[in-house]
């Protein structure tokens, strides 16, 4: 059963991821935290999606499914949030010509839906901790995110290997 | 007039999968960075201009889903039919899906020691920062009326609100901006 509950979850988040990468996380959140991951993981998770190849939303079905249950889940949590999108390119492909939909207010309307997703998922990944490193690691890749023209992959990168090689020596100088 | 006209290799299939599976390989940030890159390597081989490909894109946009992958599906449905959308699907998944699979194995056999631990922190408090970016973004390239600045923030509230109801507040979200959206201009 666990595994018809994998299958749905995704399938759900595939109906609903609109506009580009970002928007989706926090309903991705919303339906595996704390059930299959906790906090932290997510956390590390997302920002695993984001720095390897492929869409977010993807890539967190495809690690969430491997966590869950190894290969076959991995393999069902990836086909499962693409269902919806490729039933939905088959449909309209099919039936071209036979409906219309006005596309600059879909459009709009679509671009105003994923900003207020993009709002939630900003909430719902607001920092948890008031940890300074961690803070600053926030703030620094909001800062080159917004304002540069740098890859948001170095943030991640660069944020991870600082911890990862400077993180106890920093907390010791900073007595945290 | 063979120097004017380059001999271009005609789209199939397997030439389809293996244009998307090699982007798809090779891009990283999201849909935002790969789309650009999806119109310049169709176009570089003559087999859309890039009219048809912003055209394409516009469409595709209107789709749930990554936008990787409905630009994808789509213009190969244009070249090649139901097996140039086949041929698109699985270049866009297979490769990321094999990336995923193997960090997940590393992290299974090295995710414990404390190195690898801390760089996991240090990548996940960036998370914030980079959706926090995404709306700064976002939001300032949105053509902004006052209907609309009240539209995300009810849709905002409703999301936050009611985690659990996500799929219905979208969908009927959705209707209902498209519906407002027809009747503002009036």
């Amino acid at each position: 059963m666990e595994a018809l509950n994998v299958i749905w979850t995704f399938f759900k988040i595939g109906i609903i991821a609109f506009g580009g990468g970002w928007s989706v996380v926090g309903v991705i959140k919303n339906a595996v935290v704390p059930m299959w991951v906790d906090e932290a993981q997510f956390r590390a998770l997302i920002a695993i999606a984001q720095s390897t190849p492929g869409p977010i939303a993807l890539n967190a079905a495809t690690m969430i499914g491997w966590n869950h249950g190894g290969f076959l889940m991995a393999i069902a949590a990836t086909l499962s949030v693409v269902a919806f999108p490729v039933f939905a390119i088959a449909m309209t492909t099919l039936l071209a010509n036979k409906v219309s939909i006005k596309k600059d207010p879909l459009n709009e309307a679509l671009r105003t839906g994923s900003l207020a997703m993009m709002l939630m998922t900003l909430w719902v990944l607001r920092p948890v901790s008031l940890d300074p490193i961690m803070l600053t690691f926030a703030i620094g890749s909001f800062v080159i995110a917004a304002f540069t023209k740098i890859n948001a992959l170095w943030a991640i990168l660069g944020a991870g290997a600082i911890n990862a090689a400077l993180g106890p020596l920093l907390r010791s100088l900073l007595g945290i | 007039m063979a120097a004017d006209t380059p001999a271009m290799v005609p789209p199939t299939p397997w030439r389809l999968f293996w244009v998307f599976a090699w982007i798809n390989t090779v891009t990283l940030g999201g849909g935002y960075a790969i789309v650009p890159v999806i119109g310049s390597s169709l176009q570089k081989r003559g087999w859309v201009t890039e009219d048809d490909f912003w055209d394409i894109f516009a469409r595709a946009q209107a789709y749930p889903g990554p936008s990787a992958l409905s630009t994808a599906m789509l213009s190969s449905i244009k070249l090649c039919g139901f097996w140039g959308a086949v041929a698109a699907f699985f270049g866009v998944v297979l490769p990321p899906f094999l990336a995923i699979i193997l960090v997940s194995s590393l992290l299974t056999t090295y995710g414990s020691l404390p190195a690898v631990k801390r760089f996991l922190a240090g990548a996940g408090a960036v998370v914030p920062g980079l959706v926090a970016a995404m709306v700064w973004r976002t939001a300032k390239r949105r053509s902004w009326t006052a209907p609309r600045i009240v539209e995300v923030v009810a849709l905002t509230m409703l999301l936050i609100l009611f985690p659990a109801l996500s799929l219905p507040i979208l969908l009927g979200g959705i209707v209902a901006l498209y519906v407002l959206e027809g009747l503002w201009k009036h």
